[in-house]
């Protein structure tokens, strides 16, 4: 259990550090992938109804680190995870309905609603957001499949 | 059933002070990690500074390399040569523009700005985030609030926003909460020689490395492709620092002012070390 959060906790901070230099290259009209925000997502997404607590350490490692590098505080993000992690663990069981299975047609319209209020909620709405919302789809929808895979493979 | 309703409701009751004493803990743990941000961060910041740079140095030809796969490497670097060359065209047009027009105190002030006058710290570039630039320069080095933030070009990238011991984010100018105060200078030829009159405009941010400029008077007289340069009137950058090209001009009658397209001169993405202007000083 605790060599997987200690992967965990590497694979954030990595995130984080690519996503701040590497991937700020790679901007599409001021759009840049937010990495830790996918791997969180897709964390708690596919996080069993039972661990449901790890939605709190995986909101204050990504919250932490988004926190690091974006504002003067730490807390913003921290708090808006964690808020969105269970919410997001609410409309899963409603839309499931005790089927346990992680379809493709349930994460990605869900990622882009959580992705979208989250957005809004930190920088505003304006159209960059739309650019933001369709470059990080592209990157969340890839880390879907690597990760089911990865997880037919590890299972 | 309606006993098993009755447990539910009472279950759910019990749950709430639980709920309630976590918030409360959680809360004041964040306060707490609060008290400690500034060595929370520069710690960070300090240890990962090495890979971050290596990763940022790493994404610039690596984002030439996708370029060019629509661009061609040649035309990339010829591009980015030109750039560089265009640029410090531009900079001394401006100068030289202030010349013209007349004052020579102020024109000399102008150009020793533009010939490095001030005092410069350089920093490298190691990591972007909403328009917000770290720099690996901090308290430690002379770096404090406000100070401007320039390219080796002259080009106005931004302003401190928070200092740490050991590195600063930089507020690049188009991030959404910064408002630089800047005049038109006519790209023409013709309008070299003889004095125009000046149109003062603001620069506004609206993120994702893009701004506008804003708050140009009706009747004035503005073109594509004319330059924009600081005009220090709210004192917080020097005068005549680079900072935009227009490429578009939205008019409209029923307001009153006009607005336009902007091209930045700052481009984040080819910038690997800045310069802190340490000693300007500011009026706030």
């Amino acid at each position: 259990m605790w060599q997987k959060t200690v992967v965990i906790i590497f694979l954030f901070i990595i995130f984080a550090l690519l996503q701040n230099s590497f991937f700020a290259h790679f901007s599409i009209f001021g759009a840049t992938p937010n990495l830790v925000f996918i791997l969180f997502f897709l964390l708690v997404f596919f996080a069993k109804k039972e661990t449901n607590y790890q939605i709190i350490y995986l909101s204050v490692i990504a919250g932490i680190l988004l926190d690091i590098f974006s504002y003067a505080y730490l807390g913003p993000s921290i708090v808006s995870l964690l808020i969105g992690g269970f919410l997001l663990k609410k409309a899963q069981s409603m839309l499931k309905s005790g089927r346990d299975s992680y379809p493709f047609t349930y994460y990605l319209p869900l990622f882009l609603i959580f992705f979208a209020i989250y957005e809004i909620c930190f920088l505003g709405f304006n159209l960059g957001i739309i650019a933001e919302i369709i470059y990080n789809m592209v990157f969340a929808s890839a880390f879907f499949y690597v990760y089911k895979r990865w997880i037919k493979y590890t299972a | 059933m309606k006993s098993v309703g009755n447990f539910s409701i009472n279950k759910k009751n019990k749950n709430w002070p639980k709920i309630l004493i976590g918030v409360v803990v959680f809360l004041f743990l964040i306060f707490i990690l609060n008290i400690f941000v500034a060595p929370i961060k520069n710690g960070f910041h300090v240890l990962s500074l090495p890979i971050q740079k290596t990763f940022w140095t790493a994404g610039e030809p690596s984002s030439n390399f996708f370029g060019s796969l629509f661009n061609g490497v040649y035309l990339s670097n010829e591009n980015e040569k030109l750039r560089q060359e265009n640029q410090k065209l531009l900079s001394q047009v401006a100068a030289l523009q202030s010349i013209t027009q007349g004052n020579q105190a102020q024109s000399d002030v102008s150009t020793s700005c533009q010939n490095s006058g001030f005092k410069l710290v350089m920093a490298g570039v190691s990591g972007l985030d909403n328009d917000i630039l770290s720099i690996n320069k901090g308290s430690g080095d002379g770096v404090s609030e406000g100070m401007p933030v320039i390219s080796q070009q002259g080009v106005l990238f931004g302003k401190i926003l928070r200092v740490y011991k050991n590195y600063s984010d930089v507020m690049l100018i188009s991030n959404i909460n910064s408002v630089v105060n800047v005049k038109v200078q006519a790209a023409s030829a013709e309008g070299f020689g003889e004095p125009s009159k000046e149109v003062d405009g603001v620069v506004k941010g609206s993120g994702g490395l893009t701004a506008y400029l804003d708050l140009i008077p009706v009747d004035a007289v503005i073109n594509s492709g004319d330059v924009l340069v600081t005009s220090a009137l709210d004192k917080s950058f020097p005068k005549d620092l680079l900072v935009a090209k227009i490429t578009q001009i939205q008019k409209n009658d029923q307001k009153p002012f006009q607005q336009a397209q902007i091209s930045l001169f700052s481009d984040v993405k080819i910038a690997d070390n800045l310069f802190v202007i340490t000693n300007y000083k500011q009026t706030k």
